[in-house]
C-alpha cells in the first residue's frame, strides 16, 4: 500500500490498481469467474443432455418466443456497454458520472428482470412447470440461476451507488466499482451462451 | 504481480488517450453478431448441424470480444485471469462434451 502513495485528493488514473489490495481484490475476482464458469458449464451440459426430455410438456420450439429474447438480449447487452462507460468515467475520475452510469447499469437489468420474471409466468401458464418434465427442470435451473445473478448484481450495484454518493471516488471504493462492473460483464457473456443454446438452438427443429 | 507497479505507470499514459470509442465500436460488432444468430435461425432454410455450428462460432466470437474489450483482458497483467477464466473452460468443454456425446449412449 505505501509504494503508493498519493498526495491529497489526487486519485491514481486506474484508482481499481493502486494499492496492493486493489490489484489482490481483481485477481480474487477472476479466480472467483472461472468458477462461477464451472458452475454455469456444469448446468449448461445438464441442459443439453435433458433438453429434448420434454415428456407432456410443450417442446422448446412451440414455447420460446424469440422477440421477447431479442428484447431482454437487447437490454443486457446495453447495460453491458453502460457499466463498461461507468469504468471509463473512473478512469477519469468523474464520479457523477460513473453513479449515473451505474444507475442506467441498473435500470436496464431490473427491466431485464422484469421480462424474465413475466417470461417464466408466461410458461408456467403454458404448462411448463418447473416439475413438468427433465427439459423444463434443466431450462429453470440454468435461465433460474442466471435470472438470480442478475437479481443479486442489481442489489450489490444499487449498494455500490449508495457507498459511492457518501464516500466518493477513493483508492478502497475504485476496486469495488471495477469488480462490480466486470461480474456485469460476466452475467452478459453468459447470456449470450444462454440465447444462444437455450433459446435459438431450442428454435431450430 | 510485482511487475505491476511499472505496469501501473506505464498504463496511465495509454489509458489518457483510449476513449470509449473502442467499447462502442465492441458494442456495435457484439450487436452484429446477434443480429447474424437470430437472423440465420429465423430463415431456417440451412442444415440443422450446419446452423449449431454458426450459432456456437458467433456466440464464442462475441463472447471473445467482450472479454477482450469490456473485460479488459487484452491489457497485461491479466496472465492470472486468463488462467484461472481457461481452467475453467476446460472443465466446461469436458463437461458439455460428456452431455452432448455420451449421455445418451
Amino acid at each position: 500500500m505505501s509504494a503508493h502513495s498519493h498526495a491529497e485528493g489526487h486519485l491514481p488514473h486506474e484508482p481499481e490498481k493502486a494499492t496492493l489490495e486493489g490489484r489482490n481484490k481483481v485477481l480474487g475476482f477472476w479466480l472467483f469467474l472461472g468458477g462461477e464458469t464451472v458452475l454455469f458449464g456444469t448446468l449448461f451440459s445438464a441442459f443439453l443432455a435433458l433438453r429434448h426430455q420434454v415428456l407432456d410438456g410443450p417442446p422448446a420450439h412451440e414455447l420460446f418466443s424469440l422477440p421477447l429474447v431479442a428484447i431482454a438480449t437487447a437490454l443486457l447487452l446495453t447495460s453491458s456497454l453502460t457499466s463498461v462507460f461507468a469504468v471509463h468515467a473512473m478512469h477519469t475520475h468523474r464520479v457523477k458520472a460513473l453513479i449515473n452510469w451505474l444507475i442506467i447499469t441498473v435500470v436496464l437489468g431490473l427491466g431485464f428482470l422484469g421480462l424474465e420474471i413475466y417470461e417464466f409466468y408466461h410458461y408456467v401458464h403454458e404448462g411448463h412447470g418447473f416439475t413438468t418434465s427433465a427439459f423444463s427442470s434443466s431450462f429453470y435451473t440454468l435461465v433460474g440461476f442466471h435470472g438470480a445473478h442478475v437479481a443479486f448484481g442489481i442489489l450489490w450495484i444499487s449498494l455500490l451507488i449508495v457507498q459511492l454518493m457518501k464516500k466518493g471516488l477513493t483508492v478502497v471504493t475504485a476496486p469495488k466499482a471495477y469488480v462490480a462492473s466486470m461480474y456485469w460483464h460476466f452475467i452478459d457473456v453468459v447470456w449470450v451462451f444462454i440465447f444462444t443454446v437455450v433459446y435459438l438452438m431450442g428454435k431450430v427443429v | 504481480m510485482a511487475s505491476n507497479h511499472s505496469a501501473t505507470e506505464q498504463n496511465t499514459k495509454r489509458h489518457k488517450v483510449e476513449g470509449p470509442k473502442k467499447h462502442i465500436i465492441a458494442f456495435l460488432f457484439s450487436v452484429l453478431l446477434t443480429f447474424i444468430a437470430f437472423a440465420t435461425v429465423i430463415s431456417g432454410e440451412i442444415n440443422k448441424d450446419f446452423i449449431y455450428i454458426i450459432l456456437i462460432g458467433l456466440a464464442i466470437l462475441q463472447v471473445f470480444v467482450q472479454m477482450a474489450f469490456w473485460m479488459h483482458m487484452k491489457d497485461r497483467g491479466h496472465t492470472f485471469a486468463i488462467i484461472g477464466i481457461l481452467s475453467g473452460v476446460f472443465v466446461v468443454f469436458t463437461c458439455v462434451i460428456m452431455a452432448e456425446y455420451w449421455a445418451w449412449w
